[in-house]
């Protein structure tokens, strides 16, 4: 069943304003958060045991736990770069409930002791923008943003940035770089952001699901919040859902929800009824699982993490037994050797290396040796690199040979598709 | 102090190092392309793994800080293997033009290759197609095919000079160096960028396809472009001096030098030299052995009464210590400095060049104060514009671009009744000259300069080019009435 948390009001037009976001209780767990202290939001955030929601499923309040304890300051940034092929679910928020995230940000930017904030937009998303940036004016103007917020003495500045269009700048200190107004390229870790990061100053990132959710652990307390979802994995999560489904969007259910129920009841079930053949559960980066792991499959961190598989921005990804694997992860190499920034050289010449092979064998020059070519690249890619963008393209790789390995094989002996002859 | 084992051998580091510095300090080889001891970590060439102990995932060695206790390794089965593939990924688009390339012969993949690699590329597929032959500037080109992309020379122009004309353009395997619009790469220490490049995408114009390095021999010496007294590696061959390069040297130079120095070891070579003795006779120039000049010199000397000297700070200080000597003491205490910009002379870039470009001037001022010497230049041009000085001897600069002046100068000195010119270079000022006495150049001598911080350096000794040429030490002692020299070339450790 669905558990509507965060996405409650967002079939209400009203509530992308500032007016019919307080009808709705907006705003009030700004005013709870202001009675508490920095400290106590961040326990308090530790205890619920909510987890980045970006991809990389770091708990949020060890994060935050790492910022220096000092008057230093700090910047706040709500990555709202959405890029992985598959999520949409950042943008839905967005357009649907600025407020919220504006709410979410004031509160975590109080825990973390940062005044001023960036939402970094994708750049393709025109009409995120629009409505943050009214939904910022609406705040300022009603006392929520700026000075001395609600006579709490916490001062707070919030803005957007909208990016350029390149999927690195997802990559927190890829977006850090392109904030400062350079190339938008990872920065080599260590140093960490919260110690050193946008303008070389502490600096927390999180992703815009990871930050509206705070509203509702400060509303629900942490025991509340983990209610929702398991042990490992609390809370709810927004999953964007598409491919060969009835009915592909956006759906929050609690952690653990059962994959199949996912695509059976919030999703209307596979398209025409054709039959399953393989989900990628979490962005088009995360290693595919067939039709039988599919039926075992639980969306939370520790299910998708046994299997071999990650939750990660929690783009699922539906495949039906029309779809030629070699063909798809084509498409996905593509997509990662355009992105690749280029500073690393096994991402920068391996993601064009994995893009020519896969592209061979669709073209029906393959060779047999590049089945086993293409893993050794994608081995040799991974774990190797400043970000994890050459993991991303070595991932589902492997993955694509390792389950579907018959399909590459009949592709490369025929010169044609066995789906698609 | 932060103590690591690397390869099993115990060494200690200062804190704050990485482990790429602690393999540096035991001479245990380590392969990188984009760390580089003078620029920040860039991380990116993906060449120095290391196995730390307690750690599955292999770690890059640039940027990790040594741990007290950290057990590290890179002689492992799992180390050479993934470096043996970042360098396949280096290889797979580049266009192995060696046969054409500069920079083999000392390229950091050909290295590499032999020590890590020596397989057959295992891509089927089509390089990459990128520009060649990129005119970056004055006196670079740029191969973006053969770019390994270690972000190096950017890192240069960002950091050392300041001045940020390279950046790296497009992204992923399309990226490419390059330079911003109308800003060319004209820098005044542009060429170092051609040293820290490890492969042949950066070449000097001026030594581009003149010479397989293999070809060549090289020693340590002194730049004597001007008073910084950069550290510099000279490269030769029987056909002459071809190129130089910095050595790093911490308290001096740092890792660079500027790309005027560069110049220096031209006018070491023998199509700048003068190569023989010349004296000015009623009937013409009369051409002689360098020895044989200075004697007629000495005895033209002995019946002169008021004769005078002047120095430029291009001379050893050994040089100056024994000439300044002999000339007091057989024709007195006339000793000028010439100082060849005086509103320049000062000036400092914050980086390397001085206004000073002598490599001695403190060398000079430090023997002239010694012996007691305090002469002023107004007093000589007075001497001169009245007539008195009857032979005035002049031991001239090796680099006349330096000596803007030169010209006015040499007017100048001619209102002496005659006039001897010492000079490694020839030069048509010179012509008017009553004598002039071919001196050895930089290159092909020993002794002491002393940089503007009072730095002692010794010159390193190449082959020699003019084989007669003197030192101010040989005349000395034909001054002093030696009637031959018995240092000569057959001593000096061959010739070119
Ligand atoms: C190549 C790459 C792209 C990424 N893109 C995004 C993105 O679009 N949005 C996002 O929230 N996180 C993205 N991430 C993850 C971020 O680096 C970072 O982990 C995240 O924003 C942290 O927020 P969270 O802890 O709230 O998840 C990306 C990571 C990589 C390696
Ligand atoms: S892994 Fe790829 S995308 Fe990430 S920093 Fe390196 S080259 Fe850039
Ligand atoms: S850069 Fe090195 S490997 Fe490349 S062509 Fe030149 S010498 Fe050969
Ligand atoms: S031109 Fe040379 S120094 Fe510059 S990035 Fe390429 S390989 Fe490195
Ligand atoms: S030398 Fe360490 S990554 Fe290049």
């Amino acid at each position: 069943m669905e558990a509507k948390l965060l996405s409650e009001h967002y079939s209400d037009d009203s509530y992308i304003g500032l007016e019919g976001y307080k009808s709705k209780g907006g705003y009030a767990e700004l005013k709870t958060a202001f009675k508490m202290k920095p400290e106590e939001i961040i326990e308090v955030v530790k205890q619920s045991g909510l987890r980045g929601r970006g991809g990389a499923g770091f708990p949020t309040g060890v994060k935050w736990g790492f910022l220096p304890k000092n008057g230093e300051p700090r910047y706040l940034l709500c990555n709202a770069d959405e890029g992985e092929p598959g999520t949409f679910k950042d943008r839905v928020m967005m357009e649907r409930a600025p407020h919220q995230l504006i709410e979410g940000m004031i509160i975590s930017g109080f825990a973390v002791g940062s005044h001023k904030a960036y939402i970094y937009v994708r750049g393709e998303y025109m009409d995120s923008v629009r409505i943050l940036e009214k939904a910022i004016q609406e705040a300022y103007a009603a006392g929520y943003l700026g000075k001395n917020i609600l006579g709490s003495g916490f001062d707070f500045d919030l803005d957007v940035y909208r990016g350029a269009g390149a999927y690195i700048c997802g990559e927190e200190t890829g977006m850090i770089s392109s904030l400062e107004g350079k190339k938008g390229q990872p920065k080599l870790k260590p140093p960490f952001p919260a110690i050193q990061g946008y303008l070389k100053k502490p600096t927390i990132v999180n992703n815009v699901e990871t930050l509206a959710a705070v509203k509702y652990i400060i509303r629900d307390g942490a025991e509340g919040y983990r209610k929702y979802g398991t042990e490992k994995s609390a809370g709810t999560k927004l999953f964007s859902v598409s491919g060969d489904v009835n009915k592909p969007g956006v759906y929050e259910v609690p952690l653990g929800y059962s994959l199949m129920d996912l695509i059976n009841n919030e999703c209307g079930g596979m398209r025409e009824g054709r039959k399953l053949k393989a989900v990628i559960p979490g962005g088009s980066s995360a290693p595919v699982l067939t039709a039988e792991e599919t039926g075992r499959a639980t969306m939370d961190y520790e299910c998708l993490a046994e299997m071999g598989s990650m939750l990660g921005s929690g783009a699922v990804i539906i495949i039906d037994e029309t779809r030629c694997m070699v063909d798809m992860l084509k498409v996905i190499l593509h997509f990662y050797h355009h992105e690749s920034c280029g500073q690393c050289t096994p991402c920068r010449e391996g993601t064009g290396w994995l893009e020519k092979i896969v592209r061979s064998i669709v073209d029906g020059n393959g060779r047999l040796q590049d089945i086993d070519l293409l893993n050794r690249v994608a081995e040799n890619m991974k774990g190797r690199t400043i970000c994890a963008l050459s993991d991303a393209a070595a991932l589902p790789t492997m993955s694509f040979i390792q389950k579907f390995r018959e399909e590459f094989e009949f592709f490369i002996r025929e010169g044609r598709s066995q789906v698609k002859g | 102090m932060p103590k690591c084992t690397v390869n099993g051998i115990e060494v200690e580091v200062k804190d704050g190092a990485t482990v790429i510095e602690a393999f540096m300090k035991t001479n245990e080889s380590i392969a990188h392309y984009c760390w580089h001891p003078g620029l920040s970590v860039a991380g990116v060439c993906r060449m120095c793994m290391v196995e730390i102990e307690g750690n599955p995932r292999l770690q890059i060695a640039c940027n990790t800080p040594v741990q007290d206790g950290m057990v590290v390794y890179n002689n492992s089965e799992k180390v050479k293997e993934a470096v043996e593939w970042t360098l396949k990924f280096h290889l797979i688009n580049h266009p192995l033009d060696c046969p054409i390339c500069d920079q083999a012969g000392e390229c950091g993949l050909q290295e590499y290759y032999m020590s890590h690699g020596s397989y057959d590329s295992e891509m089927a597929e089509r390089k990459v197609k990128k520009h060649k032959v990129v005119d970056l500037g004055e006196k670079v080109v740029l191969d973006t095919e053969r770019c390994i992309l270690c972000s190096r020379c950017v890192r240069f122009t960002d950091e050392v000079t300041k001045t940020n004309e390279l950046g790296i353009f497009n992204r992923g395997d399309r990226s490419e160096i390059g330079t911003f619009e109308n800003r060319p790469l004209n820098n005044k220490y542009s060429l170092n960028t051609v040293d820290i490049c490890p492969v042949g995408a950066l070449t000097s114009k001026d030594f581009r396809f003149r010479q397989r390095v293999w070809f060549l021999k090289s020693f340590e010496t002194i730049c004597q472009g001007c008073s910084a007294g950069c550290n510099v590696q000279a490269y030769y061959n029987e056909n002459g001096f071809y190129r130089v390069k910095p050595v790093p040297n911490e308290e001096v130079n740092g890792h660079w030098m500027c790309d005027e120095g560069r110049d220096v070891y031209k006018f070491a070579n023998k199509e700048h030299r003068l190569v023989s003795g010349i004296k000015k006779e009623d009937s013409g120039l009369s051409h002689m052995a360098p020895g044989a000049a200075a004697v007629q010199l000495r005895e033209d000397l002995s019946d002169t009464k008021k004769a005078a000297l002047v120095l430029t700070g291009q001379y050893t200080t050994e040089e100056y210590l024994k000439f300044v000597d002999s000339f007091t003491k057989n024709y007195g205490n006339e000793v000028y400095h010439w100082i060849n910009n005086p509103k320049t002379f000062d000036d400092f870039d914050g980086i390397l060049l001085r206004g000073d470009k002598n490599p001695n001037t403190v060398g000079l001022l430090r023997v002239l104060e010694g012996k007691g010497i305090k002469s002023s230049w107004a007093d000589l041009e007075e001497k001169l514009n009245s007539g008195q000085i009857e032979h005035l001897v002049v031991a001239g600069p090796e680099n006349l671009a330096v000596f803007p002046d030169l010209e006015e100068k040499v007017t100048l000195f001619g209102q002496a009744q005659k006039l001897t010119v010492l000079t490694p270079v020839k030069s048509k000022f010179y012509e008017s000259a009553d004598y002039q006495i071919p001196m050895k150049s930089f290159m092909e001598k020993d002794g002491t300069f002393v940089n503007h911080k009072g730095i002692e350096q010794k010159l390193g000794r190449g082959p020699i080019v003019v084989s007669q040429a003197l030192t101010l030490l040989d005349l000395s002692m034909i001054l002093d009435g030696s009637d031959f020299i018995s240092v000569n070339s057959a001593s000096m450790g061959g010739s070119l």
